[in-house]
């Protein structure tokens, strides 16, 4: 600290406790290049599409923060995604009351991120693999269950418009869920005990346990946290397209994973904040949408997000050692 | 004593007819063990119809005659072609007695299936042909399916018989499937040919990112007026886009492939026609043609295409019950 002047240190201090900085500052700088490049990128309908995309992304990216921060990983975000909104078209192409099929979807979210947890606490295997094993299962099951044929449900219902329904012109409903639980999720980690064990299972597992802290209660209620946001997504996305196919959700999770870290959460755990994530998934959407409408094809959209996921994180990790100095 | 001689006489007739029935059965039926191996999974509602084909084929002979069909489909649950090549070895090394395959990468799969045509397993081609010349592609049997190229051609001249649009786009849901590729060059070709400019637009898998990608391109491109999506995965994303930005009626849509949801956009008048290669046909018909040629030698004399076929408003109060059944 001692060699660097007031206003460095002030920045540094701003990284610090900030991790969301790299990538607001990566959104501003994105934002503006659209501006001249993309053909009415500065419309109420362009901005609307990019939070839309990022409210679905962004719900599931939450739980992936959170659980992250505890140093773990959710590769099966995706699969319970798609297996959620599987769970409620089919009650609801059943004729079962929508609540209690989305009753049902959580339920089965809930299961499955409790299964995750237990088994990577319990076994202590890398939750990397846990995960991976879980998306694959459930993700065969969603296939051997519907036969690869996509469920349809013709109905209409109010409950299915606010989980994501039209608002305001080109807003949808999924808007409010994604900012009420990032600003919840967000509350949870900074303001209350909880937030302090989370962080502190993620950062130093034995002073955490040392502590007081039960880190593996922790690590399994974030899991089910993680699995019951994708699920809820999953349930969001069914409610706007009303049909389901068996692979829906497929590449979520690695999407969410980039967005996450992108936004500031380091992948060993520790640190992160959900605003970070916020601005990641936010940067994601804008830079699809901007290439297309700049006129760029789509197929370049993967190669940009890889570039993007590299330098965000190069940036972060040279920023944070930085300001720890 | 005569009434017991001749009993014993018709006792031994009996088992003398029911040994000869018996073991005349044993040395006669067999089991044929035929793979269907594909690119596409179990996923995919259209592979779902073409497995459904498999099983109702292969159960007709066993029901039908002494023989009894095991029918195996194997498949990768996500496009890739690497995860194909390798169930069509472990397919190989079973020695089936007959394979159908997709040729979706013909540099993946040619050595393979050489190599499998070499050892007198009978190879036929399903869904996807190899494009190359007679003499340089794979020397499988025959093929059963659609002609992708021909499809495209056809979707466009469909398209241009109502109106002949300001600018028309391709959605591609799987990126680098030859197929669709095919159906996108031909639909591209008749459209360029007829003054209308024509592109590829990749939307990917998850229907909210589509329909972005599909709103960022009409900003951009705010004259596009006709749509051909490639598969019902993409045509179910291209019908809510137009139904939510009410474009219904001012946009043609041209799709490939058939669900439950095209059929009805079709009844709606949102979708001007779905393109079905009858793919159930393409699961069924190997298993007979398969069973034929390991009992009786028989060959079809040239490839059976299933399809193009259409669906539209003149027919689709017709096949929409089937719809619901799986068989389209």
């Amino acid at each position: 600290m001692k060699n660097k002047s007031k206003f460095s240190s002030s920045i540094a201090l701003l990284f610090r406790y900030h991790p969301e900085f790299g990538a607001l500052a990566g959104l501003v700088l994105v934002f503006i290049i659209f501006c001249f490049t993309a053909t009415r990128f500065l419309s109420i309908e362009s901005i609307a599409g990019i939070v839309t995309v990022a409210s679905e992304l962004g719900i599931i990216a939450a739980g992936v923060t959170f659980l992250m921060i505890t140093g773990e990983f959710d590769l099966s975000v995706g699969t319970t995604f798609g297996f959620s909104a599987m769970i409620l078209a089919i009650t609801a192409k059943a004729g079962i009351p929508l609540w209690i099929g989305f009753l049902l979807a959580l339920s089965a979210a809930f299961f499955i991120g409790l299964v995750n947890g237990i088994i990577t606490v319990k076994y202590k295997i890398p939750s990397f693999i846990t995960t991976l094993g879980a998306m694959m299962f459930w993700r065969g099951i969603l296939l051997a269950v519907t036969g690869g044929f996509a469920i349809r449900y013709w109905g209409t219902s109010s409950f299915l418009y606010g989980l994501n329904g039209h608002f305001l012109g080109e807003l949808r409903t999924s808007a409010i869920w994604f900012f009420a639980i990032i600003f919840l999720l967000n509350v949870i980690l900074v303001k209350t005990p909880y937030g302090n064990a989370t962080y502190a299972t993620g950062g130093n597992k034995e002073a955490a346990r040392i502590l007081g802290i039960s880190v593996d209660k922790i690590k399994i209620t974030n899991f089910i946290i993680c699995a019951m946001l994708a699920g809820l997504a999953g349930c969001i996305q069914f409610a706007r397209f009303h049909s389901v196919d068996p692979i829906r959700g497929t590449g979520m999770e690695l999407e969410a994973i980039a967005a996450v870290v992108v936004g500031g959460t380091l992948m060993n755990g520790g640190y992160g904040n959900l605003i970070g994530t916020l601005f990641g998934v936010l940067l994601m959407g804008m830079v699809r949408s901007g290439l297309i409408m700049s006129g760029a094809p789509a197929y370049w959209y993967q190669a940009f997000i890889g570039i993007i996921l590299v330098l965000a994180v190069i940036i972060n990790t040279k920023l944070k050692g930085w300001a720890i100095k | 004593m005569r009434d017991f001689s001749k009993n014993r006489i018709i006792f031994l007739f009996v088992i003398v007819c029911l040994t000869t029935l018996l073991f005349g059965g044993i040395v006669e039926a067999k089991t044929f063990n035929f793979y269907v191996v594909s690119h596409g999974g179990p996923g995919d509602p259209f592979w779902g119809v073409v497995m459904k084909g498999m099983k109702e084929g292969a159960e007709a002979i066993t029901k039908g005659t002494d023989d009894t069909i095991k029918a195996i489909y194997s498949g990768p649950a996500k496009y890739s072609v690497e995860e194909l090549v390798n169930m069509l070895n472990s397919a190989i090394a079973t020695k089936p007695d007959g394979i159908a395959v997709t040729i979706t990468d013909t540099a993946a799969l040619d050595a393979p299936l050489r190599k499998a045509i070499a050892a007198g397993i009978p190879v036929i081609a399903i869904n996807v042909p190899d494009p190359r010349p007679e003499a340089e592609r794979i020397p499988y049997l025959f093929y059963v399916g659609g002609d992708e190229y021909l499809s495209g051609k056809k979707a466009a001249q469909r398209i241009l018989a109502v109106r002949k649009p300001k600018k028309a786009v391709v959605t591609v849901h799987e990126i680098g499937h030859m197929g669709l590729e095919l159906r996108a060059k031909g639909f591209i070709e008749v459209m360029t040919a007829n003054g209308v400019p024509a592109e590829k637009l990749a939307t990917y898998l998850d229907p909210t990112q589509a329909i972005e990608i599909l709103k960022g391109y009409f900003a951009k491109n705010p004259d596009t007026d006709a749509i051909f999506s490639l598969g019902s995965i993409d045509s179910a994303y291209v019908i809510t886009f137009l139904k939510e930005q009410g474009l219904d009626g001012k946009v043609i849509h041209g799709g490939f492939d058939v669900s439950e949801e095209v059929v009805h956009s079709i009844k709606e008048g949102t979708t001007l026609f779905t393109i079905s290669q009858q793919q159930y046909l393409q699961g069924y018909l190997p298993m007979q043609f398969l069973y034929l040629l390991n009992k009786y030698k028989f060959l079809p004399a040239n490839d059976v295409l299933t399809g193009p076929g259409f669906i539209d408003a003149s027919n689709v109060k017709s096949v929409e019950e089937l719809v619901m059944q799986k068989f389209w």
